[in-house]
């Protein structure tokens, strides 16, 4: 039941522009620099998140990406709905229904998983995930000071 | 974020076997039938059932497979991590991994839930549970 990996960087890419000034702009390399993921992969999950306004580009040679929102306004659940597809641990609850709905007796117990994914991720935002973040960069850096 | 097939066809299968625990026998060509599930798929998953204790088989011409313990003592969790390995949404950290502070502020904020969530759904669900939300012999009466 693993997240893509395209969700994990799509999640780390955000939560660093996340931990940056509002208006601050970074292009793809700055952005690379910091998480580790490559250019091109960076601009391939871009795509689908600019679309959906999470995040916005502004061209030029000063230009960069931001979020699209305030960070308490970005679920999780947004941010995965759009890199995974969808929330789903199954395929047949919404997007292709088996035809044995009315017989599935697993059916029930899916829904129940769905829903706790969904709650889960969507009570999460980024905002919560700035709070939590400065008391954990201090550890790592302790850790590799040691 | 799924399931494999091999999870979600083998709790189908032991649904079906308790929803047909009266009968002695259970034979797989008369669940791959009912499921709509292939034979060859159905074995692949019963070796994987039996070999983790949760069906047993009888051998001859009226054998087929019956479940091994009370559908109120099998845990779905523990099905689905047999048939799935594991239900964590990513891989665990293996020792000696370095993570930077945003995976580690990402793990425990937000991994780390979903896998609570997840193991809370699962873990407090038992086959008896499952297999009683449908009446087999009256669900096609219900669809129509």
């Amino acid at each position: 039941m693993r997240i893509s990996t395209r969700g994990r960087y799509s999640l780390e890419a955000l939560l660093f522009l996340a931990l940056e000034p509002g208006d601050a702009l970074h292009n793809t390399r700055a952005i690379a620099e910091q998480t580790g993921i490559s250019e091109g992969y960076l601009e391939q999950l871009f795509i689908p998140l600019r679309q959906k306004g999470l995040i916005v580009a502004i061209r030029g040679a000063q230009g960069g990406y931001r979020l699209g929102k305030n960070a308490a306004e970005i679920s999780i659940g947004d941010i995965l709905r759009v890199s995974e597809g969808s929330l789903e641990p199954v395929g047949c609850l919404a997007n292709e229904p088996c035809g044995r709905e009315g017989e599935c007796a697993s059916r029930l117990t899916w829904e129940r998983l769905y829903s706790a994914i969904t709650e889960c991720a969507d009570s999460i935002t980024l905002a919560d995930l700035v709070d939590a973040y400065e008391p954990i960069e201090t550890e790592v850096h302790t850790e590799y000071a040691i | 974020m799924k399931l494999s097939t091999r999870g979600r066809y083998g709790v189908r299968l032991l649904i079906d076997l308790a929803d047909h625990a009266n009968e002695a026998q259970v034979t797989l060509a008369s669940i791959a039938q009912r499921q709509g599930i292939s034979m060859r798929y159905l074995e692949h998953i019963a070796v994987l059932l039996k070999r983790a204790g949760y069906i047993r088989s009888i051998k001859g011409a009226s054998g087929g497979y019956s479940l091994a313990s009370d559908p109120s003592k099998i845990v779905i969790g523990d099905v689905l991590r047999v048939l799935e390995g594991d239900l964590w949404v990513v891989d665990e950290l293996r020792s000696g991994q370095e993570e930077n502070a945003l995976q580690r502020c990402i793990r425990s904020m937000v991994y780390d839930k979903l896998n609570q969530r997840i193991s809370d759904v699962v873990d407090n669900l038992t086959l008896d549970q499952m297999a009683g939300t449908i009446d087999p012999d009256s669900a096609y009466m219900y669809y129509i």
